[in-house]
């Protein structure tokens, strides 16, 4: 019997034998299964990507994405990347194959459970392996895997592929905006470099002291840091009249009553008939100090030659300069001084009044050179407000050109006053209304009270307020503001009313 | 003496059996790992035994559709649970061929048949017999003398038919229980062994529901299937027509002993089953569940109870015989999703919702099959 009896170790080998030659006929369709996920999951990567970038370039026709196209092909190559790689990566094993096999053969868990039992030497495990590799011997790699995507798949990915060549060759109408906005970026740039030269030229201005170089430098500069992250035209307008608000605030509320009273003295001394007075009046126009000093000289050298009444008529002339000069405390004290000392007849004290004179003088140059500085700044970052609101009306096409360009205003029938006319918009000249022969109807904000009788055209650029586009509250409020405080200083408000009147800009400037 | 052998004698068996269960306990544990190996390998079925199998079972299931027409899906469901081992519970309205199924059945097996007609007045007694007193000679005394002796009920059979079960009272349908478990009955002090194999058939009409005592869970639970016999389509019934009321009477014949059955059995039960059918069949019976986290929607909302683990046997066992009678020699999904309505529609108790909505059990299984993932 027990001859009879077929050996267990005869039949593990004639299992195992059988195990290895299940193993080896599933390699061909394990490649087979293999190649066929590499080229599905491209195919999928394919057409997922190009869905994505559908997607993306979709979103791109509603908000403007200068960068839309490089991210969506980007992403597109990921998405394709990340699928080759799993399916390189992923190769199915061999009891996954079986088991996809399996279904794709209608074998009914043959395979599988031949594999899971290939070292099972039961007779029946045996008969079921040989069953298995039987039905599988029916079929081959080739045949029953298809490596042809399937209409569906095709269908999808010509879809996909249709919609994105629809989204590429029609004109994306976000590109209008993107070109306006690498326009407006453009001119920022410009501007910002403008500004940038202009705070370079007030940085080596060596007539001005170093902390209102420096107050001026922080302005410009914070300014400067703001204009990059404008992202409309109102929001640089709003930085730049922010700047200029904070420059006005570092002017001297008294400088143009100080110029003015400067110029009505020399103007008063040039009228005398005595030589040096009226050079020193000259110079007092001009600003030269050395001029003043020598015609200061020669009229202390000179007292001792004239006689007390010549010396008294001297005195009155002097004196009635200094009347003239009374909104200049210190050159009024000066020439008063100097009239004293003329009158009395004492070198000494007209070398003293003399120093007093230069003395003003140089402060009032020094207060003149720092309101020019400022006016500079000021108009640097009035030029830029202006060329970025002007290309932007000019692409609009409805740009007029009524507007003027700042320019130099003069003094008329009197003495020229270096400097004095300069004027920017909305900070000097005179409340004016155009009427716009364009389409845009300009309506000039009311400036800031200019010294004198000064013609000063007005550019209103930044004053304008143009129909369909606002200019931003801060830009008018702080001409307003600016315009009110200088009036209530220069006007006999009582203490109260005045308070009263800042308090009420002040909220306005608070609402913005 | 006499009586007293014949009444002790089935318990011997049972005992020599149980020896014979712990003489091979003791040689798989005594380390002897290669003997039990060579053993299992002696008694695993060869490809000569699987196609003893495939012919007796296609010979039976032809023999049983010639005479009973029109109710192929019964007998092939007849057919899984037979060579799985276990018993049917066949429902349909009468005049269906229930009876005559399994009378052609016995027949074809050559097994010894017992009709029980369950009525409200049938006594468990009448089932699985009684203990009575009889006269019998007295050789001493030359004389007779009374004496206990067991009379067997009609359980005692290969294939019982239990008609219209669920027509007697609990108590008469418990007679049944231990039988159908243990394959035993116990009258008195005594448990006598059924023979073998034992076949229990039972059968119930949906209808006329007055007056009848439906099976409790437990007890429906041992039924391996339950198979509803459907009203026959047209041309089935004009077959019938032609093969019943004519002159001849068509009689089955005799395919199989009760020991080929048996060794049939074996046979099926050694069909291998790959792990993630194994897994398949678990998360199916899971999904029967209205607690588990995988079962569907409407389980969840109609079920009151899920299959038992005796469904899962169902599952997997007559899944192998399905196998067998398609001509695989493994257990493949779709055999699990064959055999779930049957193995499982008298194991999903319903609740009042789903009663109420007239859900079937039939519905939620087909929910169950198509939710439930195959990987």
């Amino acid at each position: 019997m027990a001859t009879n009896a077929p050996s267990r170790h005869a039949a593990i080998a004639y299992d195992n034998t059988d195990g290895e030659r299940l193993i080896e006929t599933l390699h061909p369709w394990r490649r087979r299964l293999w190649f066929q996920q590499i080229l599905r999951w491209t195919e999928y990567g394919v057409t997922i990507g190009i869905l994505c970038v559908c997607f993306l370039l979709l979103i791109a026709r509603f908000i403007p994405w200068a960068t839309s196209s490089y991210w969506a092909f980007g992403f597109a190559g990921v998405i394709l990347l990340i699928a080759i790689g799993a399916a390189l990566w992923y190769r199915p094993s061999l009891a996954r194959s079986a088991y996809y096999m399996d279904i794709h053969l209608a074998l009914h868990d043959r395979l599988s459970t031949a594999w899971e039992l290939r070292d099972n030497s039961a007779p029946i495990s045996v008969l079921q392996r040989h069953d298995a590799l039987q039905q599988l011997s029916k079929h081959t790699p080739a045949a029953s895997i298809s490596l042809w995507p399937g209409r569906k798949r095709l269908l999808t990915f010509g879809i996909a592929a249709i919609a994105l060549a629809l989204l590429l060759l029609i004109p994306n109408p976000m590109n209008a905006v993107l070109q306006q906005q690498a326009a407006f970026q453009a001119r920022l740039n410009r501007q910002i470099a403008a500004i940038n030269q202009a705070r370079t030229v007030i940085d080596n201005r060596t007539a001005i002291s170093a902390q209102e170089r420096a107050l001026i430098d922080k302005i410009l500069r914070e300014a400067l840091a703001r204009l990059p992250q404008s992202s409309s035209e109102e929001q640089a307008q709003q930085s730049l009249a922010q700047a200029q608000s904070k420059l006005n605030q570092l002017r001297d509320p008294q400088a143009s009553q100080k110029a003015q009273a400067r110029a009505n003295a020399s103007s008063s001394l040039q009228n005398s008939s005595n030589a040096n007075v009226s050079n020193t009046g000259k110079a007092l126009a001009t600003g030269d100090s050395k001029a003043l000093a020598n015609s200061l000289h020669n009229l202390a050298s000179q007292l001792n030659n004239l006689t007390p009444a010549q010396r008294a008529q001297l005195a009155q002339q002097i004196e009635r300069a200094a009347n003239q000069a009374q909104d200049n405390s210190q050159l009024s004290s000066a020439l008063h001084q100097l009239a004293k000392a003329v009158a009395d007849g004492k070198p000494g004290e007209v070398s003293d009044a003399t120093k007093t004179i230069e003395s003003a003088a140089a402060q009032d140059s020094a207060n003149q050179a720092t309101t020019n500085s400022i006016d500079q700044a000021s108009q640097s970052l009035q030029n830029a407000a202006n060329a970025i609101a002007a290309t932007s009306d000019s692409s609009n096409g409805q740009n007029s050109s009524q507007s003027q360009t700042p320019g130099q205003g003069q003094n008329p029938g009197q003495t020229k006053a270096a400097g004095q006319g300069q004027g920017i918009s909305g900070q000097s000249g005179q409340n004016n209304t155009n009427n716009n022969s364009g389409k845009n109807e300009q309506v000039f904000v009311p400036g800031q009270v200019g010294s004198g009788t000064s013609n000063i055209s007005v550019d209103g650029s930044t004053s304008t307020v143009q129909s369909g586009k606002p200019v931003p509250y801060s830009q008018v409020i702080a001409q307003y503001s600016q315009m009110a405080h200088d009036s209530i200083n220069n006007s006999n408000i009582p203490p109260d009313l005045k308070n009263l009147i800042q308090d009420y800009f002040n909220s306005l400037e608070g609402r913005q | 003496m006499a009586n007293k052998s014949e009444s002790t004698s089935p318990q011997t068996g049972i005992e020599k059996a149980k020896e014979a269960q712990l003489e091979n306990l003791n040689t798989h544990i005594g380390n002897d790992v290669a003997i039990s190996e060579i053993q299992a390998e002696a008694e695993q079925p060869g490809e000569a035994d699987i196609e003893t199998f495939t012919h007796i079972a296609q010979q039976l299931e032809k023999e049983l559709c010639s005479i009973v027409v029109g109710q192929e899906r019964v007998i092939r469901e007849l057919l899984l649970a037979l060579f799985a081992g276990g018993h049917v519970l066949l429902e349909g309205v009468p005049g269906l061929g229930k009876t005559l199924l399994v009378r052609t059945l016995s027949d074809a097996l050559e097994l010894k048949f017992a009709r029980i007609q369950f009525t409200p007045d049938l006594m468990p007694a009448d089932i699985v017999g009684t203990t009575i007193v009889s006269e019998q000679s007295d050789h001493n005394t030359a004389g007779n003398r009374r004496v206990f002796s067991f009379q067997p009920g009609p359980i005692f059979a290969n294939i019982v038919l239990a008609d219209e079960v669920n027509r007697a009272t609990p108590k008469t349908q418990s007679a049944l229980l231990e039988g159908m478990q243990e394959h035993t009955v116990s009258v008195g002090d005594a448990t006598r062994p059924l023979p073998k194999p034992f076949f229990v058939l039972a059968t119930q009409n949906p209808l006329e529901m007055e007056g009848t005592y439906p099976l409790p869970e437990a007890q429906l639970d041992r039924f391996l299937f339950k198979v509803l016999v459907r009203f026959p389509k047209a041309q089935d019934l004009m077959r019938i027509i032609d093969t019943t009321v004519g002159s001849q009477t068509l009689q089955a014949k005799q395919v199989a002993s009760g020991e080929q059955l048996m060794h049939l059995i074996e046979t099926a039960r050694a069909v291998p089953v790959a792990t993630h059918v194994k897994e398949y069949a678990v998360r199916l019976l899971l999904a029967t569940h209205p607690d588990q986290e995988d079962a569907p929607d409407s389980v969840r909302k109609y079920v009151r109870y899920g299959a038992s683990p005796r469904g899962l046997q169902a599952l997997i066992t007559t899944s192998k015989v399905r196998a067998l009678l398609e001509g695989r020699y493994n257990v493949s999904l779709e055999d699990l999703q064959n055999v779930a309505f049957p193995s499982l529609r008298h194991r999903i108790i319903l609740n009042f919702d789903g009663l109420a909505d007239g859900v079937t059990p039939e519905d939620l299984i087909e929910t169950i099959i198509e939710e439930t993932s195959t990987s």
